[in-house]
């Protein structure tokens, strides 16, 4: 993980770009680099690109960033891993080029020079650089298919700017803060902001895999290069049998982890007791690891309960001959952290405490690498929603299709009902929403629904909110083309939203805080490629338990038996002591309560 | 050959800044060699368009204007439509779905700071390329247009050769030998008040008071002149205080070359094309950090900005002690960010992407470069 940031003077009425706006920018994100940092500008200084590093490939100076090669003079700011650069820098080799250094930023650059934008059909692993291409006086820059790594641009119409973080552009003090309705509306909607937009109006996020290009004229429309729904509607047209799923899945998995242990330091793992990460355990030892921590946290509250992970991952870690570390985190700790947690916190996010104490915990240990299994719930058809949403289409879908039905009879069941509106607000919005997979998908994943908003947030904001997000309208264009399979445009939807803008968003700050680079083996696009023709017959079942045999000794029984809980922390108790929690509200509700909390903290 | 409908309210013989913008724009890219029918709205004075243009007669009437240039799209099979103005967006957009043209919007200033109606919204969002003259009205239609950012870009207005420093000495010194001259050059309009003249007449009995022998000239005419002479006399500083009327171009020159500080603390500039003129001329300028005037004043790098809540007549007082760039290097600053050579050479820029664009699809930028 490192920091990225530049400035690009395009207009010729723009003023030259400030070095010192520059170092504010990078110095916000000193947490993702704290190994080294650099500067570079162009010839009459129109264009300045600056890095912060954490060194894990190639720790030695030469592959410091901003970096320099070859021939063309192209300059690279790169913040991610490219898994598969031995094999390109071999290819390159074979071809003639010289490399000056052994890490996978120069290779980044050649492929450049060679192929131009096409360099990112070559390119596996997570990434968003920026390559400054000395010819043509432009940017480059391009964000992987899964947007595991972040890219932030903002656009004032004299100058471009970009970084990895919204709150570094901010810290640069020459961006807008004014506010970005769509934002708080999805905020509000989601639990987080969905992309491409951020809590501030100038501020864009470059979306997953795309690609844009800015010169004199400046910035084009980002391109996309990568879509998921179009790798699951083309693995659709060629579908496999049941049988073949998990043969299949171990080898694809097998040669994600590998290529995920790409490093020249250790790489730990985040374990709780699901299958996910213990798969990836027994993966990390087929691979031939030999030395593996594991980390866990353990929480008081959960003592003895079913949500009490310790215990099980200590069986798994005994299982596979990992050494276990089991940090146990309390309440005090929490409320303690609470602040720095909320500085951290780029984007608002009503998740991303869990990840913040598991990768405190890692770096804690020295780690400064750790696999998680984030992902596999998305890509197994893990959540409830793969049942759910199918299942509400059946039932209340041809009813939901009669035009204004759902909303007066929701309108009607808050007066009739009104306590009920209140404790269950989504029961009520069934039949307005349950007639299209986007509208199931909102009423599964919301946190408010469209009608409560105005009483959060007011009308005028609510409008203008909804008219520039249309979340229906944009959950609906995720699924361009039709992946085929119910299970297809599930996985689609919950990859591109929840596990995109929160997940690997929160995974990216809170990871970030501790200098921790985590990698997600399950979110890889080679291994979805190889899991698309099964998507037909992929179900939690089977997709799990294939996971669970994919180590050559698979999990314990009891790690593969143990019904799904998610990665939990108690914060309800936590997050909200003596704010008007009680016990006996729902997670929903809390979370509800939190979000408001957070998005005070993020205003 | 590029083919262009402009549907402009000023064309060529037109009146004011945005009949300037217009002219300059289409001349831009008819010496590019695009073949541009322009309809106006109004273009009062005889002023025979460049090579390349063709300006049908004005028509002020909307329904005889809507139907000439729906005749003159058909007629002209345009590949590109210029609407020249916020308000007839909606007219632009069926124009160009009639003649399957690119489709562009020029925004100005105020016009686009607020939310315009749903109709002139959802042309906006139909919109290839929505031109602003500034970041500030770029910012203000991105608040309310629901498209790409990407497709709003700046095109800065520009000025004309003649503004430049004094080669000899000043022709005009309106009897005011070995006084300090403040200038402000804008319509005096009762409904629009934001060009800030109040703002300097209050600051006078300071600027005095500190031992300043300064006089303030304001050029321009309308209906507000009145209420300020009545503002100078309540300041008791009317005998410093010229109210010269609207000025030919030639005449303006001269104003600008001969004061010491261009000042215009306005608060409602889409742009600012006075203080760019004033510069050119060699003249400092003022302004507040408000709206399009941080632009022109090239974020305080070529001018001075001041903040709404300072007090103008210490800032101007500053300015008038120690002026800082002016003369030849200061012309030379803002030719180098806003002189016509900049405009066309962006105005071109601009125009010709978005026409390739449209002729490769989906190519862009970087792949037109790499050859594929």
């Amino acid at each position: 993980m490192c920091g990225i940031n530049g400035i690009y003077a395009y207009h010729r009425a723009a003023s030259a770009p400030n070095a010192r706006e520059l170092l504010a920018t990078r110095e916000h994100m000193v947490a993702r680099g704290p190994d080294g940092c650099g500067e570079w500008w162009s010839r009459g200084r129109r264009c300045g690109l600056a890095h912060r590093r954490l060194s894990i490939l190639d720790l030695s100076d030469r592959a410091l960033q901003p970096m320099v090669a070859g021939e063309a003079g192209h300059v690279v700011v790169f913040n991610g891993e490219i898994y598969n650069y031995p094999e390109l820098r071999a290819t390159l080799e074979a071809d003639g080029v010289r490399f000056e250094t052994s890490s996978d930023t120069e290779v980044l650059l050649q492929l450049y020079a060679r192929h131009g934008r096409a360099m990112l059909e070559h390119l596996r692993g997570m990434y968003a650089f920026a390559i400054w291409d000395e010819r043509r006086r432009g940017l480059f820059l391009a964000r992987d298919p899964y947007g595991i790594k972040p890219l932030y641009t903002a656009d004032d119409g004299w100058s471009f700017r970009f970084a990895s973080q919204v709150k570094a552009l901010v810290a640069g003090q020459a961006v807008s803060s004014e506010p970005e309705p769509a934002a708080i509306v999805g905020f509000y909607l989601f639990g987080h902001v969905p992309e491409p937009f951020t809590l501030y109006r100038q501020i864009r996020a470059l979306p997953a895999g795309h690609w844009q290009w800015v010169d004199e004229a400046g910035p084009g429309e980002p391109q996309p290069f990568a879509r998921l729904s179009e790798v699951l509607a083309h693995g659709a047209l060629s579908p496999q049998s049941p049988e073949a799923l998990p043969t299949a899945l171990r080898m694809a998995a097998r040669a994600s982890v590998g290529a995920h242990l790409l490093a020249d330091v250790e790489v730990g793992l985040f374990l709780s007791s699901g299958i996910d990460s213990g798969a990836l355990l027994g993966l990390m030892r087929d691979a031939g690891q030999d030395r593996i921590r594991a980390v866990t946290l353990e929480f008081g509250e959960f003592a003895g309960s079913a949500e009490d992970e310790a215990p099980l991952a200590r069986e798994v870690a005994r299982h596979y001959g990992a050494q276990h570390i089991v940090r146990r985190v309390g309440a005090e700790e929490f409320r303690e952290d609470l602040p720095r947690i909320f500085a951290a916190m780029d984007q608002p996010s009503i998740d991303g405490i869990n990840t913040w104490f598991v990768a405190k915990a890692a770096r804690e240990a020295g780690l400064k690498v750790a696999l998680s299994g984030l992902g596999g719930d998305e890509l197994l058809a893990g959540y409830p929603s793969f049942s759910d949403l199918p299942h509400w289409r059946r039932r209340f879908g041809a009813v939901a299709q009669i035009p204004f039905l759902g909303c007066a009879l929701r309108v009607l069941g808050s007066r009739v009902f009104p306590a009920r509106a209140r404790s269950q607000p989504k029961a009520l919005a069934m039949l307005e929403y349950a007639s299209s997979l986007p509208g199931a998908y909102l009423l599964r994943r919301g946190l408010f629904m469209p009608h409560e908003l105005p009483a959060l947030v007011g009308e005028e904001m609510t409008r203008a909110g909804l008219r520039r997000l249309r979340p229906l309208q944009r959950l609906a264009g995720q699924l361009d083309p039709d992946p085929l399979t119910m299970t297809g445009r599930i996985c689609v939807l919950e990859s591109s939203n929840y596990m995109r803008n929160q997940l690997l968003r929160d995974a990216d700050w809170a990871g970030m805080a501790h200098s921790l680079e985590i990698r997600v083996p399950l979110v890889d696009w080679q291994l979805v490629r190889a899991l698309a023709p099964h998507m037909a017959h992929l179900t939690a079942q089977s997709g799990k338990q294939a996971l669970a045999r994919a180590p050559m000794n698979g999990l314990p029984e009891a790690a593969r038996l143990r019904p799904k809980s998610g990665f939990g922390v108690p914060s309800a108790a936590w997050m909200m002591a003596g704010d008007g929690v009680s016990a006996a509200m729902n997670k929903g509700l809390v979370s509800r309560q939190w979000s408001r909390h957070v998005l005070r903290q993020a205003l | 050959m590029t083919r262009m409908l402009a549907m402009v309210t000023d064309g060529f013989g037109g009146r004011g800044g945005i009949a300037r913008y217009n002219c300059d724009f289409l001349s831009a890219l008819a010496g590019a060699g695009w073949q541009i029918t322009v309809v106006p709205r109004y273009a009062p004075d005889p002023e025979t368009p460049p090579c390349g243009v063709t300006q049908t007669p004005s028509h002020a009437g909307r329904p005889g204007y809507a139907v000439r240039v729906c005749f003159e799209a058909l007629r002209a099979r345009p590949q590109v439509v210029f609407c020249g103005h916020l308000f007839m967006a909606p007219l632009g957009l069926l124009v160009a779905r009639l003649a399957r043209a690119r489709f562009v919007i020029q925004t100005h200033g105020i016009e686009a700071w607020q939310s315009p109606g749903a109709l002139v919204r959802a042309a906006c969002a139909d919109a290839h390329l929505i031109l602003s003259v500034s970041r500030y009205t770029r910012a203000q239609v991105l608040s309310w247009a629901e498209l790409p950012p990407e497709r709003v870009r700046v095109l800065p207005d520009t000025f004309g050769a003649s503004f430049a420093p004094a080669t000899a000495s000043n022709g005009d010194n309106l009897g005011l030998d070995g006084k300090k001259v403040l200038l402000t050059v804008g319509r005096l309009d009762r409904h629009e008040a934001y060009k800030g003249h109040d703002r300097v007449i209050a600051a006078l009995p300071d600027l005095v008071a500190g031992g300043h022998d300064v006089y303030y000239v304001v050029a321009g005419e309308g209906d507000d002149r009145l209420r300020l002479e009545a503002l100078a006399r309540h300041h008791a500083v009317m005998e410093r205080v010229r109210f010269v009327g609207a000025v030919p171009k030639d005449r303006l020159v001269e104003l600008y070359r001969r004061a010491d500080l261009f000042v215009m603390p306005s608060t409602g500039e889409g742009f600012g094309i006075a203080f760019v003129e004033a510069m050119a001329c060699g003249t400092p300028a003022l302004g507040l950090g408000v709206g399009g005037a941080k632009d022109a004043l090239g974020d305080g790098e070529l001018g001075t900005l001041v903040a709404p809540n300072e007090n103008l007549a210490a800032r101007i007082a500053a300015q008038l002690n120690a002026p800082g760039l002016r003369g030849a290097p200061l012309s030379a600053a803002v030719k180098s960010r806003f002189g016509p050579g900049q405009f066309t050479q962006h105005a071109r820029l601009l125009l010709e992407r978005l026409v390739e664009d449209d002729v490769n699809g989906a190519v862009t930028e970087i792949e037109r470069h790499d050859g594929r």
